[in-house]
């Protein structure tokens, strides 16, 4: 029941029904092991974008999982639990790559063919001797108790951050037709994100010395040392 | 027994109570023991003699464990998964041996020992299991051999395989494992339209856990999971029998070591704990021996003081799951719990303040998890299919990297099946095996996390160091199970992986043990049967005497002595014989032969009342 080959058969190999996925069938449920360069993308239905629909998303996403999730196989052979199993693996990698902006992104870009974090470890130029200024900023801030220029320092990292995913965006558009150093580029501006999250999480107080004791407004809670 | 019927049953395999339960169309139902609608909790107690034979399981193990301590084995749950080295402080408390499983070629297996006998905690697990599937199979009329056990979503694989070796060792066919939260979540089988983020508190006697769900379009979403597989109502329990103890020692100078001084006071522990949930105070009294009595009384105030630790624990787990799933209180709409320690009112109020909201309680919180073990196993069947289960894996998953680090493939929270793939090599010229040590839990070191077993790497074709590349798959699948396989990317040759658990069974040893177990459960049917035969056999012995004592007189005499005889060479024979069919060949046979003298003696008792004696 598995289809190799580099093309999607447009028909189911079992029954005949016209297939609208690359590992299942809609008419009898058959699974198969995704042709070789089967993206994320093509594995959901969605088209290969940066720009992404959360709700489509989300729908195929659910979609999906309970197409190929191994409780529908139980009383099924062997391989067909195990194959559900390895599906089900994919579709929720799938999901979880392409549900955050950073990591899709980070995806197109090793699809346009790299480099990966582990070929490329740089970050963009005088990026590091800033983020050493702001940590020490922060920690004189910390220790004399200044809650209004941690507050500060909390804004101005969280622009500098959204202006440094938003060039990332502009790159992932268009990261099929990208040129080496315009990629490289890309990867410098990837392996900083993850400072200036460091840098948030520094400036937000530990969740757990924080008394839950009145109501909150919903939405994410705004938490603040001090 | 035929088994064509797809019965899938649901069971919650406790650390105090185990509870059988499926699912129809018209929702899910416990099945119920031998004693009637209400006997649905299996006290997950059993009892051998003390040669190592079993001897009782439940609530009758449970009334002698006083007697004999320590041969009743209870809290089996927490040993689970366990080396002797893992298990330290419950070896203290337990009054029953448990010793490294002999013969494991290195392998710490923890194992009880009663008499001569031991038993791994799957063994004693299966003995439980096979009185479920006993109740399901008299409550369906035939053979069930399928089922969903439910476990702590904090389990790590070791756990979980242990709880599926003690399926298989009972003959069962463990179709999926599933977390304890989230089948409470299904028992409250919320409506499929509706849109809910639920958090499930569940604290039983010998776990906690706390799972955050959402529930959107029939999709019950998991999406964080936290908690401490060794916290619970035992450990106040605990906090009790150390403070009487200390006191005992203080004012009388004595020390408790019995086994049966500690049992006593374990079950009254229990009393207390149950009592000061609807009252203030409760009065302990604890003879001591020499007219010597313990006296004191315990009150609310007291009790919470020495529990608000362990609770305190729960708190903060909970407040970690709302951060790892993003979310605040007020995000939350419904608090639900789950497991008997949530009948303490502190834990419920503590509970309300952490998630400001009085946590939801329709449904009896000892019964819920199986409940919901029902619901899924009727979502395995096919009775329902438009819900789907989505869970997570509690514990990050690693491997030990070169300097004994922890190098993390699949972090803790995701969902669950998943999969990570690594490469690896080989040190040396012509290497054709490679060991990996695989991690599960969130420190840092290889040696503060707990090791899952050595996986081998065999075949690897030879060649110089570092040349070949084996792409390795670790594949977390639906139960939270793990499994490994591997391909050496130059030939494109899947490499074997042989698996040494470090704190399991091997699969030879799972199949063993289940074919042991149904000799076992052969012969002890067989010694059940004999036990019934002699039994009365020496009842219709009793009554024949009796019978020739009153109208012997009606035989002639030789007959009357050659009855005589047979009646004391078959009390003789009954004593040695253990043959249940041969034994009730010659108690037919005799009870023939006694026909004549009832006979007569019946027609004669007719004319007593007239009343000629000669």
């Amino acid at each position: 029941m598995t289809a190799e080959g580099p093309i999607l058969p447009a028909k189911c190999l079992r029954c005949q029904s016209t297939l609208t996925s690359p590992i299942v069938c809609d008419g009898c449920r058959a699974l198969f092991s995704p042709p070789p360069g089967t993206d994320y993308f093509a594995l959901l239905g969605l088209p290969r974008t940066y720009a992404i629909d959360e709700k489509k998303l989300n729908a195929a996403f659910r979609g999906l999982a309970r197409a190929v999730h191994p409780d529908r196989f139980t009383g099924e052979s062997q391989e067909a639990q195990s194959l559900a199993n390895r599906l089900s693996a994919e579709v929720n990698q799938a999901f979880h790559v392409l549900s955050d902006p950073v990591r899709r992104a980070d995806y197109l870009l090793e699809l346009a063919g790299g480099p990966s974090a582990a070929e490329m470890r740089e970050v963009p130029d005088g990026f590091l001797a800033d983020v050493m200024v702001l940590r020490e900023e922060i920690d004189q801030a910390k220790s004399a108790d200044d809650g209004d220029a941690i507050e500060r320092h909390r804004e101005s990292i969280a622009a500098r951050r959204q202006d440094n995913m938003e060039q990332i965006a502009d790159l992932a558009e268009t990261s099929a037709d990208l040129g080496a150093p315009e990629r490289n580029l890309m990867r410098r501006l990837l392996n900083s994100m993850k400072y200036f999250d460091n840098l948030l999480q520094e400036l937000a107080a530990d969740p757990l010395a924080v008394q839950w004791s009145e109501p909150r407004p919903s939405g994410r809670a705004d938490v603040r040392a001090g | 027994m035929s088994d064509d019927r797809n019965i899938i049953i649901g069971i919650d395999l406790g650390t105090t109570n185990s509870l059988v339960a499926f699912a129809d169309e018209a929702g899910p139902r416990l099945i119920a023991g031998p004693g009637g609608e209400d006997d649905v909790l299996l006290p997950s107690v059993v009892a051998f003699d003390d040669a190592g034979r079993f001897q009782r399981i439940g609530g009758e193990a449970r009334a002698h464990a006083v007697e004999q301590p320590t041969t009743t084995i209870h809290s089996i749950k927490r040993l689970m998964g366990k080396g002797v080295a893992d298990l330290a402080d419950d070896l203290l408390r337990l009054p029953f041996r448990v010793d490294r499983r002999k013969g494991g070629d290195g392998r710490d297996v923890a194992a009880v020992v009663v008499g001569e006998k031991s038993f791994t905690p799957p063994e004693i697990s299966a003995i439980i299991l096979r009185e479920l599937k006993a109740r399901a199979e008299r409550h369906f009329g035939c053979s069930v051999v399928k089922a969903v056990i439910t476990v702590p979503a904090q389990f790590d694989d070791a756990q979980r395989q242990a709880t599926r070796d003690a399926g298989q060792i009972a003959g069962l066919d463990v179709v999926r494992i599933i977390n304890e939260p989230t089948a409470a979540a299904l028992a409250y089988g919320l409506d499929r339209t509706e849109h809910a983020t639920i958090a499930v508190y569940d604290f039983g006697g010998g776990t906690f856990d706390i799972s955050i769900l959402r529930l959107e379009e029939g999709v019950f979403e998991v999406l964080s999971t936290n908690g401490d597989t060794h916290l619970g109502g035992d450990d106040f329990d605990h906090a009790l029998i150390d403070l009487f103890t200390r006191e005992i020692r203080e004012q009388f100078g004595l020390d408790i070591t019995t086994p049966t001084i500690k049992q006593q006071l374990r079950t009254l522990s229990e009393s207390i704990k149950v009592r000061l949930s609807n009252r203030d105070s409760a009065p302990v009294e604890i003879a001591i021996g020499d007219d010597r009595v313990y006296r004191r009384s315990i009150t609310r105030a007291e009790f919470e003081a020495m529990i608000a630790p362990f609770v305190d624990r729960t708190i903060e787990a909970c407040s970690r799951a709302m951060k790892t799933a993003g979310l605040t209180p007020p995000d939350i709409q419904q608090v639900v719990l789950v497991g008997g320690s949530t009948r303490v009112p502190y834990v419920r109020r503590k509970v309300a303040e952490v998630f400001q909201r009085q946590p939801y309680t329709a449904l009896n919180p000892e019964q819920v998890v199986a409940l919901g073990a029902g619901v899924q196993a009727s979502l395995l069947a096919g009775v329902q299919r438009d819900i789907l289960l989505l869970d997570v894996t509690p514990l990050s998953l690693g491997i030990e990297t070169l300097g004994g680090a922890m190098g993390k493939l699949i972090p803790a929270s995701t969902r669950v099946p998943c999969r990570a793939t690594e490469s690896f090599t080989t040190f040396k010229d012509g290497q054709a095996n490679v060991k990996i040590n695989v991690l599960q839990g969130e420190r840092e070191l290889a040696k503060d996390c707990r090791s899952l077993g050595v996986f081998e790497l065999q075949g690897v074709p030879p060649m110089p160091a570092g040349i070949p590349k084996i792409d390795v798959t670790f594949l977390i699948d639906a139960n939270g199970i793990l499994n490994v396989s591997a391909v050496e990317r130059r030939s494109g040759q899947s490499a074997a992986v042989q698996i040494i658990p470090a704190h399991g069974l091997t699969r030879d040893e799972v199949r063993r043990m289940q074919a042991e177990a149904l000799v076992h459960a052969r012969e002890d049917m067989a010694a059940h049967h004999l036990i019934d035969v002699r039994t009365t056999l020496e009842f219709d012995l009793h009554k024949a005497r009796q019978m020739i004592e009153r109208y012997g007189h009606l035989l002639n005499p030789e007959d009357r002595d050659a009855l005589a005889s047979e009646i004391h060479d078959l009390l003789e024979y009954a004593k040695q014989c253990t043959d249940a069919h041969a034994l009730n060949a010659r108690r037919e046979a005799f009870n023939r032969r006694t026909i004549p003298l009832a006979e007569r003696a019946m027609s004669e008792a007719l004319q007593e009342p007239q009343g000629t004696r000669v």
